[in-house]
């Protein structure tokens, strides 16, 4: 499993390029429309209470002041308003979140199937989730009653009658809020860690009676002792099958995910004595490099999408296998860059996981084989091809070592010199100036399918650290939650409580669904708006046909519907995309956490806090809290 | 038990120095969609001068909280000024010189008094040496030193009124506002408050309160106005007010109870001793009543004196 969205490096995003305008340009046109639109309602409603001129300076103060308390606001004013929130939030019994965290991850066993096959994912998925949850709903609950019940108790008499900024009581609160919240994450952090670690731990004993000696045929025909072979005890509803060399050192086999090293000594009765060591290999951080991928059909000509099999998930696009050595057959090419001898001295670790369409069943317990080769990106140099076994759905590690062998070239054959020539080739031979190499696959059976997409190869740079990777997740989840909080103590400054919590979670529901609602409102999404939709329910009508209707009835749908969207992307364009803090997957999926995704999303964090927060300023400055 | 000072009246005014001073002030009250629903305030004219306390007077309903919650910038005025130390009600800089004693002393309940006037004190960017000096002398000056450790939430009303007092002072400012001050107070609380609040003014300092306690008021005030349905009633220095011009009240002492009967011819007669001769003056209840019923009978008008 691999993740499916690729992470553009943080200029890609700020600035503007091919694929769209950048996040800079759009920052830029989304504050400048929304102020204009603020200053255009300000005006109006003052206009209508004041009169068109005095409407006018009213604005221009508020503004003038504005810009004024930016520059007057104290740190310790801020810090006050934050001790305040804390002291608020530890009177409002917040620690009973925690216990209810920790009720929650005891009775986990309900939840959490022990006989999963990836049970590393499934915890792993389990405890993010529910922190995540814990956590938004405790910041939007604190941050949108907290002004409210100041507001009803008229305690906030006493604060703004005090040189107090509006921007100081906001940002006051949403630093006490997020300092709260985030003792509670680092809290749930580490009793998260422990209880997936904790969870994953246990031990297999070899079953002796298992036991078997491998032997090989030696060069005198005799066989020759290789290692031990057999199977581990059934822990934790499964076991393993293993393998120790002549030293007695060796590993079990990849089962849920995992693996053991197990070692085995000869005890003082000559029995051999064997130690199964704690899971490995489940608890992952890789650093992958992904590369561009494009499509060879069987003349040798580029496309970039292979052959749709009929699968509605489009992600990933198949090529059609053939013999092995055919010419006769698709290939699937990813070019990688920044490979360097540095970077990989001990040869190129691919990872892969490769999608499977049978168009016959064959023997349903073998799976498809393919190849696997190095090519050099301009000259025509390649590796020779290795054959492997699909494994659907299982990562396929190779590594190709730093000496390959040469595939021979027509050239080679034309001449007939195969035999001798030398034929050992250095990887890096296959790298071009550019740091760029290409790695082919294809299918070795014939009218056999293999479905991949870019991100289902990498190479596997580096290993990170798990348990910080895991902390990176809890980071991303720190920035929502800080967001939340922002949005949560802007709505409170001119709604009452239960208003502004709904007004919240509205904006957490858009956000967490931006890019659907993105694609509803974009037309992208079959079957119309939601007036078409209903029309559509309640005549039956397939979604795919125009809409039956007369031209009148349905242009008036369709104009009313165009309105709506309209105005919810308007309002999408406001919120941010929650989905892009989640990372769960990455964690779960062994990936690490990739740099430049959480400059993107602290960037992000930071300038909706300004915007938001400035927001709720002027709401603040321009309301009667006494009214 | 503590002792009422003396009120020194009219010693510390200076009539150049307005402290606040409301020009034309008017409040209405609007629904959502803007239509009117109360008019609290009618263009309200009033200045209150540096180093006097000055009693805002009426039933409930007169403007008297609309007032003071327009000078706090707590409410915008629909038309005029509230202008203190020459700045808007709305500029929060004003706020620096200016002590607010709200009614109901709204404080966090989850705080002590230590903690409370910490973070008032913070509220006014005090480093924390002078909130160090301040907040004990405070505490102390408020009677609170036995209690500064437990929640406000555990204080009585008249505790609460001592805390809600002090933070009101943290930042020693020039003009006090005080909501109701001595409601709710025993008398020994109501004596206490009314000490304190002299004590500050002989400090200098300026006072604008309003109350429904007009004993209070006529002990401590030196100016008062009267407002009634938003509108000025009746407004100057409570001596004058209260003293009836066109009466001349005789008091004397030794005579007989025949000679009562003959009183005014007969005083210099009998060689009775004359102690006084002067105007009476009336309770401020008395005078209050009347504004009160003045304005009923004659509604717009302000009110002619006595």
């Amino acid at each position: 499993m691999t993740i499916e969205e690729r992470v553009p490096t943080f200029f890609e995003w700020l600035l503007p390029s091919a694929d769209g305008i950048g996040a800079l340009v759009k920052l830029i046109i989304v504050a400048s429309a929304v102020t204009f639109l603020g200053l255009f309602v300000s005006y109006l409603i003052a206009a209508v209470r004041h009169g068109p001129i005095e409407a006018f300076y009213r604005v221009a103060k508020v503004l003038f002041t504005g810009v004024g308390d930016l520059f007057r606001t104290s740190p310790r004013r801020v810090l006050a308003m934050a001790r305040l929130a804390i002291q608020e939030s530890i009177r409002r019994w917040v620690i009973v979140v925690f216990a209810i965290f920790i009720v929650v991850l005891l009775f986990a066993g309900w939840f959490v199937d022990p006989e999963s096959t990836q049970p590393a994912r499934l915890y792993i998925n389990f405890v993010l989730t529910a922190t995540n949850f814990f956590i938004l709903v405790l910041a939007i609950v604190l941050s949108t009653f907290s002004l409210p019940s100041d507001i009803k108790n008229r305690t906030i008499y006493t604060v703004v009658t005090k040189p107090v900024r509006p921007s100081e009581i906001i940002l006051g609160r949403i630093a006490g809020f997020a300092a709260v919240c985030t003792v509670l994450l680092v809290m749930m952090c580490g009793v998260s860690y422990g209880f997936v670690v904790r969870g994953l731990d246990h031990r297999h004993n070899v079953d002796l009676e298992s036991e078997e000696a491998v032997y090989v045929k030696g060069a005198d025909g005799k066989p020759v002792l290789t290692g031990w072979q057999g199977e581990t005890t059934t822990n934790a509803h499964h076991k393993h099958t293993f393998f120790v060399d002549q030293d007695g050192h060796g590993y079990t086999n990849m089962n849920r995910g995992h693996r053991h090293r197990v070692e085995r000594t000869a005890g003082a009765d000559g029995n051999p004595v064997y130690s199964v060591g704690p899971p490995e290999d489940d608890l992952l951080a890789r650093i992958p490099i992904y590369g561009e991928l494009r499509f060879l059909e069987k003349d040798g000509s580029v496309k970039e999408r292979g052959i749709n099999v009929g699968d509605e998930w489009q992600y990933r696009s198949y090529i059609e296998g053939n013999a092995p050595g055919s010419v006769e057959r698709e290939e699937a090419v990813w070019v990688f860059e920044g490979v360097t001898k540095d970077r990989f001295p001990h040869g190129l670790p691919v990872e892969m996981t490769i999608g499977v369409f049978r168009t016959y069943k064959g023997n349903i317990e073998r799976q498809i084989l393919g190849e696997i080769w190095l090519k050099h990106p301009s000259k025509n140099l390649a590796s020779t091809k290795d054959l492997f076994e699909s494994k659907e759905f299982q990562t396929h590690a190779i590594t190709f070592s730093p000496t390959l062998e040469r595939e021979l070239t027509a050239a080679d054959l034309q001449r007939g010199s195969a035999r001798d020539t030398n034929r050992e080739l250095d990887l890096f031979d296959l790298v071009d100036d550019q740091g760029r190499i290409e790695v082919h696959v294809a299918c070795a059976e014939r009218s056999q399918y293999f479905g991949m997409a870019a991100n289902d190869m990498y190479l596997k740079a580096a290993e990170g650290q798990f348990w910080w990777n895991f902390c990176k997740g809890y980071i991303s989840m720190w920035f929502q939650m800080v967001l939340v909080t922002t949005f949560g103590v802007m709505f409170s400054t001119f709604l009452n409580a239960p208003v502004a919590l709904l007004a919240s979670l509205l904006t957490l529901v858009f956000g967490i669904f931006k890019k659907l609602i993105v694609q509803w409102t974009s037309g992208q999404i079959e079957g119309g708006g939601s007036i078409e939709s209903a029309v559509r329910i309640l005549r039956q009508d397939n979604v795919m046909v125009d809409l039956e209707m007369n031209a009148y009835a349905s242009r008036t749908v369709k104009g009313v519907d165009w309105v709506v969207q309209k105005l919810i992307q308007g309002i999408t364009e406001l919120v941010p995309s929650y989905a892009e803090f989640s990372v769960s997957d990455y964690v779960a999926l062994g990936f690490d956490i990739n740099f430049h995704l959480q400059l993107i999303q602290g960037l992000t964090t930071i300038v909706f806090v300004v915007a938001v927060s400035t927001v709720g300023y002027f709401f603040l400055k321009t309301r009667e809290l006494a009214a | 038990m503590e002792t009422v000072a003396e009120p020194q009246k009219s010693s510390h005014v200076d009539d150049t120095d307005v402290v606040i001073e409301t020009r034309n002030l008017s409040k209405v009250y609007r629904d959502f969609w803007g239509r009117q629903k109360v008019r609290a305030l009618k263009a309200l004219d009033l200045e209150v001068r540096r180093g006097e306390i000055f009693g805002l007077l009426g039933p409930n309903g007169s403007g008297k909280s609309t007032t003071i919650k327009l000078l706090l910038g707590l409410l915008f005025p629909s038309s005029g000024q509230a202008l203190l130390f020459g700045k808007e009600a709305s500029d929060v800089a004003k706020n620096e010189r200016i002590g607010y004693l709200p009614e109901e002393s709204y404080l966090y309940k989850f705080l002590n008094a230590e903690e409370t006037l910490d973070f008032y004190g913070r509220l006014f960017d005090m480093p924390a040496a002078v909130r160090n000096e301040r907040i004990p002398k405070l505490i102390e000056e408020v009677g609170l030193t036995r209690s500064k450790r437990r929640q406000l939430k555990e204080y009585s009303k008249g505790m609460t009124r001592r805390i809600g007092l002090a933070q009101a002072l943290i930042n020693e400012p020039e003009l006090i506002l005080l909501d109701e001050p001595t409601t709710g107070l025993d008398p020994n609380g109501i004596r206490w408050m009314k000490d304190k609040i002299l004590r500050l003014r002989d400090e200098g300092k300026t006072i604008l309160m309003c109350s429904h306690q007009l004993a209070d008021v006529q002990d401590i005030c030196d100016r008062i106005a009267i407002l009634y349905q938003g509108e000025l009633k009746e407004l100057g220095r409570v001596d004058s007010l209260l003293t009836v011009q066109d009466i001349t009240q005789v008091r004397a002492r030794g005579l007989g109870a025949e000679a009562q009967e003959e009183i005014k011819e007969v005083i210099a007669r009998h060689q009775g001793e004359l102690v006084s001769i002067d105007n009476p003056t009336l309770t401020l209840e008395e005078l209050f009543l009347n504004v009160l019923q003045e304005s009923e009978e004659r509604p717009g008008m302000r009110h002619q004196g006595n």
